[in-house]
């Protein structure tokens, strides 16, 4: 084993080449050969590459744990009782793999950073690192895309386009892993839009169906809109820190909040400029008004952490550009399983992770982040509440539950944040591989899509399909939290920190001191945002345990699908036919098999990641700390920490005695949110038997339509709060709109019983865009085409008509022209021209230099006014000046060359100056000096 | 020794006559003797200002080439005067327009 890994050092840890390479092997083989190479051997081929990428994955693991371990030191601390303990810490241990530098960029703010002088270009390179993050990362998606594998060899066996499915799903997870493994930023983004490609060609897979194809484009186009934002933050990135890679950006990092001019970002005047009135003669426009009494500024960090935030949003469906998620679930299950619930959604909340240490210095950001996160929790939650398709009730579970994600990370809470999303991705996965398993049993019966996914038509599988049983109820226990699953150890562990600990500006002492305001978040905060993540809890019990029962409980209500019985004749065998407009009648008389257990590659899959989502919280049971305080099993908290180390100087802890109090409550509450939500979905389904279902999902849809409403009233409320008793000032008339706003929007949206912002986009920005692509329209063709187009046709016929004039055909004026075109050439170059350029050093000494020609000499006057320096001509051709600031002068130069003595002729100096003359003012602008300060080290 | 400039004089002049001639005379034989005149001027002039430079010959080798260049020249020259007069039947320059316009 150590000669094995001696192969690999930890600066060219080439093993990661494998990881990376093996599944872009097997996307290449069945992307290009797989129709011709038949299904087994499409499946052999995935089921190889996956499998030895997870097995090398683990190999890497293997060795970064031994990387890790060299780096531990033993310190000896004393805790308050006195006794001293042994406190092992690591550092922050990494292998990189570099294949080779792929670019240079420029366009770095400030010299100082740590970059080398002579050239200040910044290295981009194709490099991948793995350390402790991205290890995990890298396990979880080679792990569960393996068994994700297998289940797909099974669950698409009968599908025609078998090898392009294996193609993407390959590429999916080369991208992936390119996006974990990245070193830097343009690499991470390599990586960020392969997975939005996959994404794209895997949602609309059936691309056939109109529906399909328009969810896969929605997914792209919200996608693009985060993109955007990360594209942004990267170029603040290298304008600020002057790098792109992690080492790079933490070590620059600083310079994001340093108070100087230069690190605040200017939103209003925009750039920092100023209104004034302007005057056309009498006409005075008023622009002064615009000018704010004091400049509306954010610091560089918030500005970065702003835009890479927009980028999380997008990827990991957060609110606003959640939409297009729930519609992905149009892509065949284990997709949705893999790339929309275990692993891709997640890369927004591994991107804040992985720039921890640059989000820690805006607090504003992080608590938007974390309001974000809560909101999005409680919104999809609402949503969830109301669905009836199996595969929705999961995707607007996976909004909520990356909700969760982000408030943690929000408030700091970096490692819970992550290990939910480790757990998530084990017990996300096993639902939707569940609900595929359903769907599989479901669709032999019913060939309908939609009717196949309706969960009013399972019910009672539980005695058809055990093992899915199992693993499905497994992973609704870890989703609501159940105590000791996993979902119990990370989910509650988030709404735990939410309460005992808040973003803080690691700069605050340096920056108070210098009289610069900092933003810290108020203590409402922390138990709004706490209240928000008890009731979305409270819904995931609920909703959750409303699809457990209708799916495994109670009766099997397919037998009479679609139809109500007494409307359709029932057949000898007491079955209803069933079937829809566009359904082969064929089918209608065929009732179908009996829903019956999936074969084994799709339980086996679903066994291991039901399993997982019961043990695997106890990676980090933090709970149990309450019990005990010696109690440190914490093996993904210390694994974790030297990635975070950085990060923890932004985060203020309440006092231990209140910690421990409020840990107790929020253990507490979280426990009560899971009891009531699962009792109440009990009662409703178990006790009543769905009686109220109907009554139930009428007044819920209402209610849930309305919360979208509701959502804008919360912005503008909080907004309003944190204005405190500004509130009534004319700034503060956006959130009062946005509260007005929303007020309507809800009304809007209850009376059309429309779910989720899809309407209010549709009413909002679609006659936006349609407007603005109106107006483009009949831009181009009234401008475009017409003008553009016609009239220069138009101008060029007309040159043509002339010069064809003398196109005559006759050789003697071609060459009389050719004549005239040397001599004017000749007459050009028989003269002396001169050409002045100046050059700045920038302290004031300035050298003008003439261009160089045949035989060319020079007499300069440094005044041009006075007489020339020399009263002869030289082969000088440059001259030296130093100006004062502020200072101007005139220079002048006379160039005679070669032929100046022989055009010394009357009629021939008039026709051909011997001389030239050329001016040129210098002047050296007064710079302002800033008083610049400069950070301590922390 | 004869100065040098008696023969840049004598180019210049040859080289006028024979552009003067390329540009107002029509038959394309003499355009083409013309150009013979112009391209004799140039190379009188490489080989007399070769005379005050001992150390090479760049200029009469330039000569040569030059020569070679113009006898290239007449034979291709020779040959669409001859394939335009059995289009035309005429060597006049200015009745051979086939790419007016």
């Amino acid at each position: 084993m150590k000669a094995f890994f001696s192969l690999f050092p930890a600066n060219d840890f080439s093993l990661l080449a494998v990881v990376l390479l093996l599944p872009l092997l097997g996307a290449f083989v069945n992307g290009v050969f797989g129709r011709r190479l038949g299904k087994p051997a499409v499946r052999l081929m995935t089921l190889a590459v996956t499998g030895a990428a997870f097995a090398a994955a683990i190999a890497t693991f293997v060795a970064l744990q031994d990387a890790v371990a060299a780096t531990k030191t033993v310190e000896m601390v004393k805790d308050h009782a006195g006794v001293a303990h042994e406190v092992i810490k690591h550092g922050h241990a990494k292998l990189a793999w570099t294949a080779w530098e792929w670019m240079r960029a420029s366009g770095l703010r400030d010299a100082k950073l740590p970059i080398d002088v002579s050239d200040p270009s910044i290295p981009i390179e194709l490099k991948f690192s793995v350390d402790a993050l991205s290890g995990v990362m890298m396990l979880v998606v080679t792990g569960v895309g393996f068994l994700i594998h297998v289940y797909s060899t099974s669950y698409m066996a009968k599908d025609s386009a078998y090898w392009r499915f294996f193609a993407y799903l390959n590429l999916f997870v080369f991208s992936m892993l390119v996006l974990i493994l990245a070193d830097n930023l343009p690499v991470l983004f390599i990586g960020w839009e392969g997975v939005g490609l996959c994404s794209y060609l895997l949602i609309g897979f059936w691309y056939d169906k109109s529906p399909n194809a328009s969810a896969g484009k929605k997914a792209f186009i919200a996608n693009r809109i985060g993109d955007f934002g990360l594209l942004v933050g990267m170029f603040l990135l290298v304008y600020y820190t002057g790098a792109l890679d992690w080492t790079g950006i933490a070590k620059g990092a600083q310079s994001l909040v340093s108070p100087s001019g230069a690190a605040q970002v200017h939103l209003w005047p925009i750039g920092g400029g100023q209104f004034q009135d302007v005057a056309f003669g009498a006409l005075r426009i008023p622009l002064a008004w615009l000018q704010p009494n004091r400049a509306i500024t954010i610091t560089g960090a918030t500005a970065v952490a702003l835009a890479l935030f927009l980028g999380a949003t997008g990827k990991s469906a957060q609110l606003p550009l959640y939409v297009w998620l729930p519609d992905a679930m149009a892509g065949p299950t284990p997709v949705s399983a893999l790339i929309h619930a275990a692993t891709m959604v997640t890369a927004g909340v591994y991107l804040i992770c992985r720039l921890s240490f640059v989000f820690v210095l805006s607090p504003p950001v992080m608590m938007l982040i974390a309001f974000t996160g809560a909101l999005t929790a409680l919104y999809a939650a609402v949503l969830a509440l109301v669905q009836n398709d199996i595969k929705k009730v999961l995707a607007y579970s996976t909004v909520s539950q990356l909700g969760f994600m982000f408030l943690g990370v929000g408030v700091g809470a970096f490692t819970a944040g992550f290990f939910h999303v480790f757990t998530h991705a084990f017990f996300k996965a096993c639902l939707f591989l569940g609900a595929g398993s359903v769907i599989h049993a479901m669709h032999a019966r019913v060939h309908d899509d939609d009717h196949a996914q309706d969960m009013r038509n399972m019910g009672g599988l539980r005695k058809f399909m055990p093992l899915t049983f199992g693993a499905f109820a497994a992973s609704t226990l870890a989703i609501i939290g159940f105590p000791l699953t996993s979902g119990f150890f990370s989910k509650d562990e988030i709404l735990a920190r939410v309460l005992v600990q808040q973003p803080v500006n690691p700069y605050t002492e340096i920056l108070t001191k210098r009289n610069v305001d900092v933003w810290a978040p108020p203590g409402w905060m922390a138990w709004l945002l706490w209240g928000m993540g008890v009731l979305a809890a409270t819904l995931t019990a609920f909703y959750m345990c409303r699809a457990l029962f209708l799916t495994f409980f109670g009766e099997f209500r397919g037998w009479t699908i679609g139809r109500p019985s007494h409307v359709l004749p029932v057949d000898d065998h007491g079955h209803v036919p069933h079937g829809d407009h566009d359904h082969d009648h064929d089918d209608v008389s065929v009732p179908g098999a009996p829903p019956a257990e999936s074969p084994r590659p799709i339980t086996i899959p679903l066994i291991i990641l039901g399993t997982a989502a019961i043990v695997a919280g106890l990676l980090n049971p933090g709970m149990l700390k309450l019990f005990s305080e010696q109690f440190d099993f914490l093996p993904i908290d210390h694994w974790l920490e030297p990635v975070f180390e950085e990060a923890t100087h932004g985060v203020k802890l309440v006092d231990a005695h209140t910690m421990h109090s409020r840990e107790w409550l929020s253990t507490g509450a979280a426990f009560a949110a899971f009891s009531v939500g699962s009792y109440v979905a009990y009662w409703m389904y178990i006790a009543q038997k769905g009686k109220l279902e109907a009554a139930y999902l009428s007044r819920a849809t209402t209610l849930a339509a309305g919360f979208s409403g509701i959502l804008f009233v919360a912005i503008g409320g909080v907004l309003l709060g944190l204005a405190g008793k500004d509130a009534f000032t004319l700034r503060m008339a956006i959130p009062w709109a946005l509260v007005a706003g929303g007020a309507y929007v809800a009304y809007a949206c209850a009376k059309e019983r429309a779910l989720g912002l899809d309407f209010v986009y549709e009413r909002s920005v679609f006659p936006g865009v349609d407007a603005l692509a109106d107006t483009a329209a009949s831009f181009d063709q009234g401008f475009v085409d017409f003008v553009i187009a016609r009239l220069t046709a138009l101008v060029v016929a007309a040159l043509g008509t002339i010069l064809r004039v003398v196109q005559n055909g006759v050789v003697h004026v071609y060459a009389a022209m050719m004549v005239l075109g040397l001599a004017g050439l000749g007459w050009f170059f028989v003269q002396p021209h001169a050409q002045l350029t100046t050059s700045d050093s920038g302290s004031g000494d300035y050298v003008v230099t003439a261009g160089p020609g045949p035989g060319y000499q020079f007499r300069w006057s440094p005044d041009a006014s006075a007489a020339p320096q020399t009263p002869s001509f030289t082969s000088v051709d440059s001259i030296k000046i130093h100006l004062e600031e502020g200072a101007t002068k005139t220079l002048k130069v006379e160039v005679r060359n070669a032929f100046s003595s022989a055009l010394e002729v009357p009629v021939v100096r008039w026709l051909l100056p011997p001389v030239a003359v050329k001016e040129v003012t210098v002047t050296r602008a007064t710079v302002d000096k800033p008083a610049k300060f400069e950070l301590g080290e922390r | 020794m004869i100065p040098v400039e008696y023969y840049v004089v004598l180019s210049a002049v040859l080289f006028t006559l024979g552009g003067v001639g390329f540009l107002i005379r029509r038959n394309v034989i003499a355009t083409l003797m013309s150009i013979e005149i112009m391209l004799n001027a140039v190379n009188v002039a490489f080989v007399a200002f070769n005379r005050s430079r001992t150390e090479s010959h760049t200029g009469q080798v330039f000569g040569f080439f030059l020569i070679a260049a113009e006898a290239a020249e007449v034979a291709v020259g020779l040959a669409i005067v001859l394939s335009l007069f059995r289009v035309r039947r005429t060597v006049r320059s200015d009745e051979a327009d086939l790419l007016k316009n």
